[in-house]
């Protein structure tokens, strides 16, 4: 049969690999028309599993890696592409498609999202018209918590237990507020605000074990703040989402909460810091607007390594799972940094699909290949590390720029953006997952 | 071998000579033609007997034999005598040079008389073994001549005991046959030559004064042939000649005698000699041209004493002469006049003389019909000459009496007649005639004339080639590097800005490059977050806005928006806080006015504080002025900011300062329709431009520097580079100029890149780039490098063009900007948005 069909193009032996122990199939190679589609394959592999494997009844798609690389085109092209003879015997591994994300909701906001983060059930987003917001996973909107006078820029939850939840939020105010959220009481106190910064902020992360915040902005400085809270006369802040508030309560909020100052302030980018986040307990990665990536000691407040791009950067994000970083930058490509390596190009690869400025990436908790993009172009991209030329899934919704995008909890990935939403898509991951941090 | 064979003899002369020189050869006579009738006797006798020879034969024979053993030319030599005169003669002539047989003659006479000593110990065993054992001893030259001294020493000691008793039969014949008188004188002759060797050598003499004694000397003997004798003896006597015996004895001696043959006559004596076997042996080998001695070896091997072959280091004592290693002067001179004689022809090569001969012997031709025409040619000077060309022969039509088919009918003479304006165009130049006889026919009128107008042709018409040069348009173009070396630049449109209701006119960026503020024909000015391109703040201003500028003092949150007739400075409340208060804090307090205002100042210009309502927008201060205001600008350190109002005749020109809150009118005289200004950035300088021209002001010396000359109909914008000594000018006539202010005051570049009218220009702070704005809905990018070698000239390069903005009422583009540090720019249509392209 193969024979007949391998008439016009040759033939080329693979062996199917797989990592996911539930799929495995013998392994004996098989020779199969070079100019094979990952179609093609998907149905050999699910006749072979039909074959060898009584507990798998219904067919699976699979998603084929060669060469560390997804298969998307027929596979001579891959081949000769990649230069190497069609005489070898082909290692094909398999992996269970990544199901596809369920949209789940869209959460209607009174301006541009700027802001998002998940955490356990709770969806904290900043906004433009200086509230934060507060809402359920179900989509149910919880809080609206006034106290910024310039566009939040940037979110980021503190910790979170059942009864009390703590959150910084940076604003274009120069400030960056440190709220307790008391559940029982649905009561939000800002505990600190958090000044120094002589320019409007743009970027803040908390360390890992939630010691320690960093904040960025367009003073081009990096500050790294506590997160602990002195406990202060709680007074409840005004939940009625009544945007307009007098400045002399909004004055008295201040003066009543306490001020905070930096605990360390680094020197070194020239231009505004867009991205900050944790990569170890003590040490930060942040890009900025000069084209440069700096990798900075948390202890000893030097530079450890800087890395050049040619593109001023606008978000990046770190994954602890492979020690590398995804950038966006003003372009419209995503570059895969190795911060610690070297040696050879500092572009690992390149993912192309978005048209117009990256706005927002984000790394997957749980898998190591997998990130969160969005961009301009009012589109949200979910990639495969392994797969750089085109992505898995769009996912669609938004109709203007996308400004942000999180995966903080992998069961949902969340995007906001200028069309005043966040949109929610439900993550269904793959069987062989462990149900991780799903524990509301 | 020959060669040996030749030396070989050459030794053996010399040995003869030698052996003359000791005085041992006796022979008088040097006479040649004596010699050759001893020869020719010799000769006879052999042809006359046959059996003597024979004798002769086995004797010579058996004497060579032992003395060499058997020889083989020894046998054929002896074979050869029986063929006679003529082999004879074929030996003589054998010999090859004269001064070989001269040779040859010398060693008869010596080895004759040497020979003569020794025929009667020939037979003699002893001796012959020693001449045996002497050869056999020594090889070579050399041994043989040493070979021949031996055998002479031993003839010398021989010839003393055994000579007596073997000559008396000699001495029997002679004495039997010769005259008394003569015979005394033979027996001398004889027993001179017999004498003891003791009393000899004892006496001093030497053999051949014995042998003298005929004391005549050395002359032709035939001087005495009328004489009866033939010479003196030593003591004066006359010597008589011998009685020659009448032909009756010389036949009985003949017939008697058996050594006849071998019977010479000596010369100088007359008497009578018997030839030794050994002397007749030797006189056959001369004859035969082989070497005299027969024992000499001329195949002996040769040894080689000096070595043949070319050494590298010669064994010479004395280094080569300095000669040897000079050119000869005299050969150069030689050759130098040889190649001077073939140059001028004198002298010839072999080749040219054989080349001569050949053209001497070829047949000539001759151009006989060769026309002048070459020739004529050449004396024009024309070159690559184009003959005109030949006139067709004349075909039937010409003909007096053409066929009918050739005259023209009535349609073609129709056609004829109608082309009579363009006659050129005529098929035929004539009209076929038909006449009966050649009689008939009458001369042809325009004979004259075509022959006139042929020559006309000729002379006035050159048909000469003309070289073309091909250039092809694309050598002309400059060499450009490629866009690609040149990056980053803007390629692609990022952000849009929306949100204004009408045409955007201008924008301005903050020094930061975090936000934009743009102004419209909506009456507002909007502030923008550029990477977002969200509108931060709109700020109603109640006018056109023309004109907006970020003030470049970074200590204060300020912006120049030009409303109509109001100028007003906006606090837009974005940036530091700080920054914002403290410019509020410093635009609240009113500066006192140090004087009084001039009236000119006063009527064009009122300063204001902004009321509450302005206030809370942000308007902190109002400057109304007299007429519409389009163009507002900052100096560099942010305190004066100038003002233009084209229709202000003689006070268009403004200038605040914004401390102390008053204005000046910098120029008293109106130069033209002023349509902008600007502020160098480093230098205190203004340029001021109108419609055609710039000027150049000094403010601190106050007068005019420069006036650059545009060429152009109508400026509408200018910039300048950050440097300060490049400005690009906007034209409304479709152009922009490149001024290089250190090269000229004539533009440097004219570069007509848009298709319209040029309405903003820019300069980026950081990055050699520059961009232009136009009607044509477009915005062209371009590489503008400055070098800071005096010499090198701006490198400018068309990079790119972004057209994303449409068109509105014609209006394309108002305002172009670059980003403070990002090679980005911005651009502000008419089609309501603000463009970012990075």
């Amino acid at each position: 049969m193969a024979s007949e069909q391998g008439s016009g193009q040759g033939q080329v032996q693979i062996r199917f690999s797989t990592k996911q122990e539930q799929y495995a199939v013998p392994d004996i190679p098989f020779a199969v028309p070079s100019g094979i589609t990952p179609a093609e394959l998907n149905t050999l592999l699910n006749q072979l599993l039909s074959e060898n494997r009584t507990d798998i009844s219904t067919p699976v798609d699979f998603d084929f890696i060669v060469c560390k690389e997804f298969l998307i085109q027929p596979l001579n092209e891959l081949l000769e592409e990649r230069n190497i003879s069609s005489e070898e015997v082909v290692d094909v591994e398999y992996v269970e498609q990544h199901p596809t994300p369920e949209p789940m909701d869209c959460l209607m906001h009174d301006d541009w999202v700027s802001a998002v983060q998940v955490r356990n059930g709770w969806i904290l987003t900043g906004c433009y018209d200086n509230t934060l917001h507060l809402w359920t996973k179900s989509g149910t909107h919880h809080l609206t918590i006034p106290g910024h006078s310039g566009p939040v820029k940037a979110v980021a939850w503190v910790s979170l237990t059942p009864t009390v939840g703590s959150f910084v939020s940076v604003s274009h105010d120069q400030t960056a507020m440190l709220w307790k959220w008391n559940i029982e009481e649905n009561s939000v106190d800002c505990i600190h605000v958090c000044r120094g910064h002589e320019r409007s902020l743009e970027c803040v992360s908390v360390n890992h074990n939630s010691t320690l915040m960093a904040t960025g902005g367009w003073d081009t400085l990096l500050k790294i703040w506590t997160t602990s809270m002195r406990e202060t006369v709680a007074v409840p802040a005004q939940s009625t989402g009544d945007s307009d508030e007098s400045d002399a309560k909004r004055a008295k909020l201040e003066l009543k909460s306490h001020i905070k100052t930096p605990i360390m302030t680094l020197k070194g980018h020239k231009e505004a810091i867009s991205s900050v986040v944790w990569t170890d307990t003590q040490e930060l990665a942040t890009a900025s607007w000069d084209h440069t990536l700096r990798l900075w000691d948390g202890e000893l407040g030097g530079i450890k390594t800087e890395i050049a791009g040619n593109k001023p950067f606008f978000d990046m994000s770190y994954s602890a799972l492979n020690g590398t970083v995804v950038t966006a930058s003003a372009d419209r490509h995503i570059r895969l940094y190795d911060l610690r390596s070297t040696e050879g190009s500092l572009v690992k690869s390149m993912f192309t699909s978005h048209t117009k400025w990256v706005q927002s990436v984000k790394w997957s908790t749980t898998d190591e290949h997998l990130f969160l993009s969005g961009a301009h172009d009012s589109q949200v991209l979910l990639w495969d590390s392994r797969s750089p030329k085109a992505p898995l899934y769009n996912l669609e919704g938004h109709d203007d720029k996308v400004m942000c995008c999180d995966w903080s909890n992998p069961k949902y990935m969340v995007s906001g953006g200028a069309d005043k939403t966040v949109r929610i898509f439900k993550s269904r991951n793959a069987p062989n997952k462990n149900e991780e941090g799903m524990d509301d | 071998m020959a060669t040996n064979k030749v030396a070989a003899k050459r030794k053996l002369e010399k040995a003869v000579i030698n052996e003359k020189a000791n005085g041992s050869t006796s022979l008088t006579s040097d006479n040649e033609s004596e010699d050759e009738d001893l020869l020719q006797t010799i000769s006879d006798n052999d042809s006359t007997d046959g059996e003597d020879q024979d004798l002769s034969d086995e004797d010579s024979d058996g004497y060579v034999e032992s003395i060499e053993g058997d020889s083989n030319e020894e046998d054929a030599s002896g074979e050869e005598d029986e063929s006679g005169d003529e082999d004879e003669s074929g030996d003589e002539e054998e010999g090859t040079d004269d001064s070989e047989a001269e040779d040859e003659e010398g060693t008869d006479e010596s080895d004759l008389e040497w020979e003569s000593d020794e025929e009667e110990s020939a037979d003699e065993e002893p001796a012959d073994s020693k001449l045996n054992e002497a050869k056999t001893s020594s090889n070579g030259k050399l041994g043989g001549k040493f070979k021949i001294d031996k055998v002479k020493g031993d003839k010398i000691k021989d010839t003393g005991a055994p000579k007596g008793p073997s000559k008396s039969p000699a001495e029997d014949k002679s004495s039997s046959d010769i005259v008394k008188g003569s015979e005394s004188n033979s027996d001398e002759a004889l027993q001179g030559k017999s004498e003891p060797p003791a009393d000899e050598y004892a006496a001093g003499d030497t053999s051949d004064e014995e042998d003298i004694r005929n004391t005549v000397g050395n002359i032709p003997m035939n001087w005495y042939d009328e004489y009866p004798h033939i010479g003196y003896d030593s003591e004066g006597k006359r010597i008589m000649r011998p009685k020659t015996g009448d032909t009756l004895d010389q036949f009985l001696k003949r017939m008697e005698d058996p050594n006849f043959f071998r019977t010479v006559k000596d010369p100088q004596t007359g008497q009578e000699v018997v030839l030794s076997d050994r002397d007749v042996e030797l006189i056959k080998r001369l004859q035969s041209g082989k070497i005299p001695d027969a024992s000499f070896d001329d195949t002996a091997p040769w040894v080689e004493y000096f070595t043949s072959d070319v050494m590298k280091t010669p064994l010479r004592k004395f280094p080569e002469h300095k000669k040897s290693f000079l050119p000869s002067k005299s050969e150069a001179a030689r050759v130098s006049k040889y190649v001077h004689h073939l140059k001028m022809g004198w002298m010839k090569t072999r080749q040219q003389r054989a080349e001569e001969r050949q053209k001497k012997r070829e047949k000539n031709f001759y151009m006989l019909w060769g026309t002048d025409d070459n020739a004529s040619e050449e004396m024009r000077r024309i070159h690559n000459h184009l003959p005109a060309p030949k006139r067709l022969l004349p075909g039937h039509a010409e003909s007096y009496n053409p066929p009918a088919e050739y005259l023209f009918d009535e349609r073609e003479m129709r056609q004829w007649e109608s082309m009579a304006d363009t006659p050129h165009k005529r098929k035929l130049h004539f009209l076929p005639q038909k006449y009966s006889s050649l009689r008939a026919v009458p001369a042809y009128s325009r004979y004259i004339r075509e022959r006139f107008l042929r020559c006309l042709d000729l002379y006035m018409c050159p048909r000469a080639m003309k070289m073309k040069l091909a250039i092809q348009p694309e050598d002309l173009l400059p060499k450009l590097p490629s866009p690609k070396d040149l990056q980053p630049f803007p390629t692609t449109l990022a952000v849009v800005y929306e949100g204004h209701t009408d045409m955007v006119r201008t924008i301005s960026l903050d020094m930061k490059g975090q936000f934009l503020i743009s102004g419209s024909d909506d009456c507002t000015v909007k502030v923008w977050e550029v990477a977002t391109g969200r509108c931060m703040r709109t700020i109603n201003v109640g006018g056109t806005v023309r004109s907006v500028c970020w003030c470049p003092n970074q200590s204060l949150s300020l912006v120049a928006v030009a409303a109509d007739r109001k100028l007003l400075l906006i606090n837009p409340g974005v940036g530091d806080n700080l920054v914002v208060a403290k410019t509020d804090a410093l635009l609240k307090e009113i500066p006192e006015e140090s004087s009084a205002v001039p009236e000119r100042v006063k009527t064009a210009v009122q300063w204001e504080q902004g009321n509450e309502e302005e206030w809370s927008y942000g308007i902190r201060v109002v400057v109304t002025h007299f007429k519409e205001i389009k163009q507002v600008t900052w100096h560099g350190r942010g305190d004066y900011f100038s003002s233009v109002m084209p229709e202000g005749a003689n006070r268009s020109v403004l200038i605040h300062q914004l401390s102390k809150r008053r204005s000046q009118v910098p120029f008293s005289r109106s130069k033209g329709l002023v349509q902008c200004v600007l502020f160098h950035p480093i230098q205190p300088m203004l340029f001021v431009a109108t419609q055609r021209h710039i000027r150049v002001y000094d403010l601190l010396k106050q007068k005019m520097t420069k006036k650059l000359e545009t060429f152009a109909k109508w400026i509408s914008s200018i910039a300048i580079h950050p440097n300060g000594d490049n400005i690009l000018v906007g034209t409304y006539d479709r152009k922009m100029l490149w001024f290089d202010l250190d090269l000229s005051t004539e533009p440097y570049k004219a570069l007509r890149l848009h298709g319209t009218a040029v309405r903003g220009v820019a300069f980026h702070k950081r990055y050699p780039l520059f961009a232009s704005a136009s009607d044509d809905r477009s915005v062209i990018v371009s590489h503008g490098m400055v070098y800071n070698d005096l010499l090198k000239n701006p490198l400018i390069v068309p990079l790119k063009r972004l057209a994303y903005h449409d068109s509105n009422n014609d209006f394309g583009v108002f305002d172009v900007i670059f980003h403070p540090t990002q090679p980005w720019v911005f651009s502000a249509g008419a089609d309501k948005t603000v463009r970012l392209y990075s």
